[in-house]
């Protein structure tokens, strides 16, 4: 592993998960960010949790 | 009563949800109790054409998300300042993460998520989450979560840079995964 190229910190992996869901990541980006849910449990929980956020909202108000 | 008297009274009683939506997105109280009122007069012009509640509910709210759109795109600079002063404030998040990146703390398991979505009950707690967050934030999330306006639009209503965006709607959603987990997920007991 080239580390420090791909390699990822949990936290820039929460900034990238929420960025992912704002619009497309750059492709590094992915990678990192794939490379880093392949190996960390807690993220790719954070990950679904994110989603289900979202979708929770738009259930808000009907 | 018939069917569409009921539907009438379905809108009706939208109203105070309808109004606190408004409210949220648009800081100004002339301009949501506006923003309503057109919604509930086209929602009562078109009653007739439902036959379900829940159908209905969600034609209502389509109908705000394009007022609320509108009064923005008329309202211009003016909901912008704030949004500003807001995006350039510095964020930690050290509640959350150590200095070197690592979580503090593992992220619960919220097991099975999705079934909880029926709940009134959750989508209570999400709606007081939702309503705790700092203003701006709170705004700024909804734009983009629940009235489902691309990131793009909404940094040019707001008049801020993608990345403040960004930031923003990142720290957004990490309160709400916090405030989830304490007072929803946590008393669960999830598997």
């Amino acid at each position: 592993m080239m580390k420090g190229w791909f390699v990822i910190t949990c936290r820039q992996a929460h900034a990238l998960l929420s960025r992912r869901a704002d619009g497309a990541l750059p492709l590094m980006d992915r990678l990192r960010l794939r490379l880093h849910l392949t190996v960390c449990d807690w993220c790719t929980r954070v990950s679904r949790q994110f989603q289900f956020i979202s979708d929770a909202v738009r259930r808000l108000g009907r | 009563m018939n069917t569409a008297d009921t539907l009438r009274q379905t809108v009706g009683e939208l109203q105070p949800t309808l109004l606190r939506i408004a409210r949220l997105q648009l800081r100004n109280d002339a301009w949501a109790e506006d923003a309503v009122s057109e919604t509930l007069i086209s929602a009562l012009e078109g009653v007739d054409r439902f036959e379900g509640q829940s159908q209905l509910k969600t034609w209502v709210v389509g109908i705000l998300k394009h007022k609320i759109i509108d009064q923005f795109r008329r309202s211009g600079r003016e909901v912008s300042i704030e949004a500003q002063a807001e995006a350039a404030e510095a964020e930690t998040f050290d509640e959350i993460f150590t200095q070197d990146g690592h979580r503090q703390h593992e992220p619960l398991d919220w097991g099975d998520p999705e079934s909880t979505l029926s709940r009134t009950q959750f989508l209570e707690i999400l709606q007081i989450c939702v309503d705790e967050l700092p203003a701006t934030l709170g705004r700024v999330f909804m734009m983009r979560e629940w009235l489902e306006l691309e990131t793009a639009q909404i940094c040019k209503e707001l008049k801020i840079t993608s990345t403040n965006c960004f930031v923003m709607l990142h720290r957004a959603r990490l309160r709400l995964r916090e405030c989830l987990e304490l007072r929803w997920f946590a008393g669960k007991k999830m598997a």
